[in-house]
C-alpha cells in the first residue's frame, strides 16, 4: 500500500517484485494460516501434532458447512441471520423426533428427515419474504432469528435433548471412510457440489448477477424470486446438514447449539474474502476463511488464552481482514 | 397543510408526484401505521387486561419505553446517516461496568461526594460511547468498511472486554442516592428517565427539522456522492452521527445501572435486535436517508406496549422474543405491501 502507484505497469517479467506481490497476497490466507500454526507451535509444541491437525480439520469442517452455506446468499447481497438459531432448533426438533421414534438406530433417518424439512420452510420462509414481499434480507432474518431461537428453546424446555440413537455419534461423528473421519467427507462433499453449481449451473451464475447488480439481473431476464428462493433454502437446509453433524457429535440436542455460529460463519466467509457488497468471492474462500478462523481458535485455546479476550481476538481479526481485502480488491 | 408537509420533508424523499398524494399517502407518510398499532395495542391491552391503566403499570410502561427509546435514537441517527449500529447493545453493557466501576472506587476515594462521584462516572460512561463512537465511525468513513461487519466486530470485542474485566460477575457498590435519585425517582409525577428520554427525543427533533447537522445526515444517508459533491463535509457528517449514537447507548447504559442497582456485562443482549425493530417500524429506511424521531418514539412506545402486555398476561418470556420477532416482519411487510400499491 505504501509503494507507489506505478508498481503495475512494471510488472512485466515472470519474477518482477510486483508478480511476487501479487502472488503473496493471492495466498494471503494459506500464508497467515501457517504463520498462526507455527507461531502457536512455538509456544505450545502440541499444536504442530499429527493428532491436533485431525482436530482442527474435523472442526473446520463444521465451520466451513455453515460459511459456504452463508456464502450461498452473500453472494446475492443477502444474509441469513437465523443460521445460527435453525442450527439450534434442528439439532432439538431431529433430536426428539430419534427420540419419540424409540432411539433406535433405525430414527436415525427419521431425524435427519424432520431437520431437513423444519430448515427447508424457515429458509423458504425467508426466501419468499426477502424476494417476493422486497423486505430488507437483514431484517428478516434477524426477525427470523428470533421466532426460530424461541421455537428452539420452548420445544425442548432450554434443557438438551438426551438418548439419542447410539449409531449417530457412532457413525456420523466417530466414523471415517477410507481412514478421513465422516464430517471432513461431508464437508468436501458439500465444497464440491456448491463449487459446481457456482461454475457450471445457470442457478450459479444468476446468485453472482444477481449480486453485482439486481437490475441488471431482472434486465438480463433472470427470474430473480425463484433464484433467491432456492439460495435462502439452500442455506437453509446445509445448516441443517451441519446442526446434524454437530448433533451427532455432542450426542444430544442442544438449544444453544448454534449462539455463536452465525457469526462465526459470517466471519469465516468475509476473512475468506467473500464480499459483503454480493457478487464476489466462493465457496473456496469461505473454506479458506473456516480453516483460518478454526487454526486461531484451536491454538488460543492450546495455549490457554480466556473465552472472553478469544471473542475481542476474533472481532479485531474480522476488522483486520476487512481492511485487507479491501485494499487488494482496490489493486 | 401541505406547506407544513413541504418543509417537514427532507429534500431526500420530496418525490415529484407529492402533490397528488392522496389522503392516505400522507397518513402513511406521516408515520399512519406506527400510530394506528400504537392506538390498537393500547386499547386491546386495556380491554384484555384492566391492570394495564394502573397507575404503578403505567409508570412501569414509560420507564422501559425510556429506556428503550434513548437506544433506539441512537440506532436511527445512525440508519439515517446511511449506517447500522449492531453494537449498540455491548455499548450499553459496557458502559454499564464502567458507571458502576468508577463508582465503587470513587466511593473510596471520595467517601461522601455522593454527587461528585456519579457524574464523574457519567463523563467516564460517556467517554466510552465517544470512543466506540469514533472508532466505529473511522473504520466506516475513512476506511469505507461496511457499517454491519464493522459494528458487529465491534460488539464481539466490546462483549469481551466488559465479560473479560467482570467475569460475567455484577459490580455492586452503586451509590444510593444514584438508585434512588435517578433509577427511582420521579419529577412532577413521571420518572426522572423519562424526562431524560424526552429531552433527548426533542433535541434530536430540533436537530433533524431545524439544523445543519440534520439536513446533512439526511443527504449523506440518502446519497453519498451528491452529498459530497454538493459541499457535505461527509466524513465530519458520518462521524457526528457514531459518535452521537455511541452517547446515547452510553447514557441508556448509565441509567439503566441506576434501575439495576449494579453493572452488568450481561445487559443488551437483545437491544441491537429491538433498536432496529423500533427503528425500522418507526420507518426509518436500512438504506438511509429516511426517518424521523417522532415516529421512532411512537414504535418505541408500541414495543414496550406489547411487551408490558405480554408480561400481564404471563407469556413466557421465551414467547415474547417470538412475538418481537413477528412483529418485527409483519410490520415490514404490511410497509411494503402498501408501497407497493402506492406505487401500482
Amino acid at each position: 500500500m505504501s509503494t507507489p502507484s506505478g508498481t503495475k505497469a512494471q510488472s512485466v517479467g515472470p519474477l518482477s517484485g510486483a508478480a511476487i506481490k501479487d502472488m503473496l497476497l493471492a495466498a494471503r490466507l494459506p500464508i497467515a494460516i501457517v504463520v498462526t500454526l507455527v507461531l502457536f507451535g512455538l509456544v505450545e509444541p502440541r499444536v504442530l501434532s499429527l493428532g491436533n491437525f485431525r482436530n482442527i480439520a474435523i472442526q473446520a469442517s463444521y465451520l466451513a458447512i455453515f460459511a459456504m452455506a452463508q456464502t450461498m446468499v452473500i453472494l446475492t447481497r443477502g444474509f441469513d441471520l437465523s443460521l445460527g438459531y435453525t442450527v439450534s432448533l434442528v439439532s432439538v426438533a431431529a433430536s426428539m423426533a430419534m427420540v419419540a421414534m424409540g432411539g433406535g438406530d433405525a430414527s436415525i433417518l427419521y431425524g435427519i428427515g424432520i431437520g431437513i424439512l423444519i430448515a427447508a420452510v424457515i429458509g423458504l420462509a425467508n426466501g419468499l419474504l426477502i424476494a417476493g414481499i422486497g423486505i430488507n434480507p437483514l431484517v428478516t432474518t434477524l426477525g427470523m432469528a428470533n421466532m426460530v431461537m424461541a421455537l428452539a428453546s420452548t420445544i425442548s424446555g432450554g434443557f438438551p435433548v438426551t438418548g439419542l440413537p447410539r449409531g449417530l455419534t457412532a457413525e456420523f461423528a466417530q466414523g471415517s471412510l477410507l481412514s478421513i473421519p465422516i464430517p471432513i467427507w461431508f464437508a468436501g462433499l458439500v465444497y464440491a457440489l456448491l463449487f459446481l453449481t457456482l461454475k457450471a449451473t445457470k442457478f450459479g451464475r444468476s446468485l453472482y448477477i444477481i449480486g453485482a447488480n439486481p437490475r441488471a439481473a431482472v434486465a438480463a431476464g433472470i427470474r430473480t424470486l425463484p433464484v433467491l428462493v432456492l439460495a435462502y433454502t439452500l442455506c437453509a437446509v446445509l445448516a441443517a446438514l451441519g446442526a446434524l453433524l454437530l448433533t451427532a457429535r455432542t450426542g444430544s440436542g442442544e438449544p444453544n447449539l448454534g449462539g455463536n455460529l452465525t457469526l462465526e460463519a459470517i466471519a469465516a466467509a468475509v476473512v475468506g474474502g467473500v464480499r459483503l457488497s454480493g457478487g464476489e468471492g466462493g465457496v473456496g474462500a469461505a473454506l479458506l476463511g473456516a480453516l483460518f478462523i478454526t487454526v486461531l481458535s484451536n491454538g488460543m485455546n492450546l495455549v490457554q488464552i480466556d473465552g472472553y479476550l478469544q471473542q475481542i481476538c476474533l472481532g479485531v481479526i474480522i476488522i483486520v481482514s476487512l481492511i485487507v481485502n479491501r485494499d487488494v480488491a482496490r489493486r | 397543510m401541505s406547506s407544513e408537509q413541504a418543509t417537514m420533508a427532507p429534500l431526500s424523499v420530496a418525490k415529484p408526484t407529492e402533490h397528488r398524494s392522496s389522503l392516505l399517502d400522507r397518513f402513511l407518510m406521516q408515520g399512519g401505521i406506527v400510530i394506528t398499532f400504537l392506538i390498537v395495542a393500547v386499547v386491546a391491552t386495556a380491554l384484555v387486561e384492566p391492570r394495564f391503566l394502573n397507575r404503578l403499570n403505567l409508570t412501569n410502561v414509560m420507564r422501559n419505553f425510556a429506556l428503550l427509546l434513548i437506544p433506539s435514537l441512537a440506532q436511527m441517527l445512525v440508519m439515517t446517516a446511511g449506517g447500522f449500529d449492531l453494537s449498540v447493545g455491548a455499548v450499553v453493557a459496557i458502559s454499564s461496568v464502567v458507571t458502576a466501576a468508577v463508582m465503587l472506587v470513587g466511593s473510596g476515594y471520595f467517601p461522601g461526594m455522593e454527587i461528585a462521584i456519579i457524574l464523574l462516572s457519567l463523563v467516564a460512561a460517556i467517554g466510552v460511547g465517544v470512543l466506540v463512537g469514533l472508532t466505529n465511525a473511522g473504520l466506516v468513513a475513512s476506511l469505507s468498511l461496511s457499517p454491519f461487519m464493522v459494528t458487529l466486530a465491534m460488539m464481539s470485542v466490546l462483549m469481551g472486554i466488559a465479560l473479560y474485566f467482570t467475569q460475567g460477575i455484577p459490580i455492586y457498590g452503586v451509590a444510593d442516592s444514584f438508585i434512588t435519585g435517578v433509577g427511582r425517582g420521579q419529577f412532577l409525577g413521571l420518572p426522572i428517565v423519562l424526562h431524560v428520554a424526552l429531552v433527548v427525543l426533542v433535541v434530536c427533533i430540533v436537530m433533524q427539522r431545524f439544523t445543519a447537522l440534520g439536513r446533512h445526515i439526511y443527504a449523506v444517508g440518502s446519497d453519498l456522492r451528491s452529498a459530497r459533491l454538493s459541499g457535505v463535509a461527509t466524513g465530519r457528517t458520518i462521524t457526528i452521527a457514531y459518535v452521537l449514537a455511541g452517547i446515547l447507548a452510553a447514557l441508556t447504559g448509565f441509567l439503566m445501572t441506576s434501575r439495576l442497582g449494579s453493572g452488568q456485562s450481561t445487559i443488551g443482549g437483545t437491544l441491537a435486535l429491538e433498536t432496529i425493530a423500533a427503528a425500522v417500524i418507526g420507518g426509518v429506511s436500512l438504506r438511509g436517508g429516511v426517518g424521523r424521531a417522532e415516529h421512532v418514539a411512537l414504535a418505541a412506545l408500541f414495543l414496550a406496549v406489547i411487551a408490558n402486555a405480554m408480561n400481564l398476561v404471563q407469556v413466557d418470556s421465551k414467547y415474547q422474543t417470538l412475538v418481537l420477532g413477528a412483529v418485527l416482519i409483519v410490520a415490514l411487510a404490511i410497509d411494503r405491501l402498501l408501497l407497493r400499491k402506492r406505487q401500482a
